[in-house]
């Protein structure tokens, strides 16, 4: 595989990945698996999905996209996805592909802040 | 000349289209004589007719103007006997029907005053070849191969001016289609006009898709007051533009939602309470206001705010 892992960094509670790559089937499949793991190790309760680069979003990376965000939660972590390009949300519309359940953010600064706005919620787990 | 794509190889087809051959050009050579002995008399001839009728006299409004055209429709004349039918000779043929489109000169008095023109020669040639009939058809039928070469140039500036025209007209239409507004920080307003096709709803989600990332937009505003018909097709196209609005991470507000937009909209049965709505666009600013965490204040309010 010419590709490494996609790099997800931990950041206080949350963990960011920053996706530069083509989304292939096989690296998304790999994504998800890094990601869950991550977060039993590290017990984030936030995720942060940056596809501001990708041009092109198929359904099946869309529903794997969507899919760990549901599986995060399970884990006690929301999901945001951010920077998406208004060409790939156009086409996912047009496919009836609507990531219901899915946060978005227009930008990975909106989304550490609407992260840290619901980290403040009622359980009191506030860090600083 | 840019849509007309006229190069080497167009100017060859066209000139073989006329069946322009090498003949016709030195045929057209050996009449150079004929052309400067006659061209004074059969630009008269012409002016004759077109001075004649109100309607073409009315592009030569004074004496100067008609002189100088004289002058042109001299050196046109001899222009057909030079010998070299290259670019350059398209190039001059074009600039003549440019200037008469620009005038608004119809093609109508355009063409018609060829056909004057075409009968004057005729008639000088006959005089010409002294009863050589025979050599007098083949001049003639040179000749009207090469003012139909003409025409034909002149025809497409025609119709290309009316493209560049119509093209300009189409694109300042979809530009004023969709204009989006910045009403207040991180808030856009798009007011939609008139019928919503599926051809200008995809622009409006492309506009308003890209509009947000551009600017960076919280909360995107659409206006549907101007909008005479909402069906199902025009409900489902909104419904797709907020959807991919939310994708984004930015939010839609729908206003200017009438009473009777409000009940077909219910009979229809679309799904539209995920949508935020409000029927009056004042209402939908202040509703945006509230999601940036702004909102409007009288200045008493606030001087009794600051006071206390």
């Amino acid at each position: 595989m010419p590709y490494g892992p996609i790099p997800i960094l931990k950041l206080g509670s949350t963990l960011l990945a920053t996706i530069q790559i083509e989304l292939h089937d096989t690296v998304v499949d790999s994504f998800q698996n890094d990601v869950l793991e991550e977060i039993e190790r590290t017990g984030s309760n936030g995720l942060i999905i940056d596809i501001s680069a990708l041009e092109t979003v198929d359904s099946y990376v869309a529903r794997m996209l969507a899919n760990t965000g549901k599986m995060a939660k399970l884990m006690g972590a929301e999901t945001v996805i951010v920077g998406m390009r208004p060409a790939v949300a156009a086409t996912l519309v047009r496919m009836g592909y609507f990531m219901e359940g899915i946060s978005t953010a227009l930008s990975l600064e909106e989304g550490l802040e609407l992260h840290a706005r619901r980290s403040k919620l009622p359980d009191g787990m506030v860090d600083s | 000349m840019d849509i007309l794509k006229l190069d080497d190889q167009e100017l060859k087809r066209r000139l073989a289209f006329f069946e322009l051959t090498d003949e016709d050009f030195k045929r057209l050579t050996a009449l150079k004589p004929f052309a400067e002995r006659w061209t004074n008399e059969i630009t008269e001839g012409l002016y004759e007719l077109i001075m004649g009728q109100q309607e073409s006299r009315a592009f030569f409004p004074d004496q100067a103007t008609l002189a100088r055209v004289k002058k042109l429709q001299n050196s046109y004349f001899l222009g057909l006997f030079s010998g070299t039918y290259d670019l350059n000779y398209v190039r001059d043929r074009l600039r003549v029907g440019t200037a008469h489109e620009r005038i608004g000169m119809p093609p109508k008095l355009y063409l018609g005053a060829y056909r004057r023109y075409l009968a004057l020669i005729h008639a000088r040639l006959q005089d010409h070849f002294k009863g050589n009939d025979a050599e007098a058809f083949k001049a003639l039928s040179t000749i009207r191969k090469i003012i139909f070469f003409d025409m034909a140039l002149a025809i497409d500036t025609y119709i290309s001016a009316y493209l560049e025209t119509m093209t300009r007209h189409q694109a300042a239409i979809r530009e004023l289609s969709t204009p989006v507004i910045k009403v207040h920080d991180r808030i856009l307003l798009l007011p939609i006009v008139g019928t919503v096709d599926t051809q200008r709803a995809h622009q409006i989600m492309e506009t308003v898709l890209v509009q947000i990332v551009e600017q960076q937009a919280k909360v995107m505003i659409l206006d549907i007051a101007g909008v005479p018909v909402v069906d199902t097709k025009v409900a489902d196209h909104i419904l797709k533009t907020t959807a991919a609005v939310q994708l984004l991470g930015a939010q839609t507000i729908l206003t200017g939602i009438s009473a009777s937009v409000a009940r077909t909209v219910v009979q229809l049965g679309v799904e539209i309470t995920r949508v935020h709505t409000r029927s009056k666009l004042s209402e939908g600013i202040e509703l945006a206001l509230s999601i940036v965490g702004k909102k409007i204040t009288s200045n008493r309010e606030r001087a009794e705010g600051g006071g206390a």
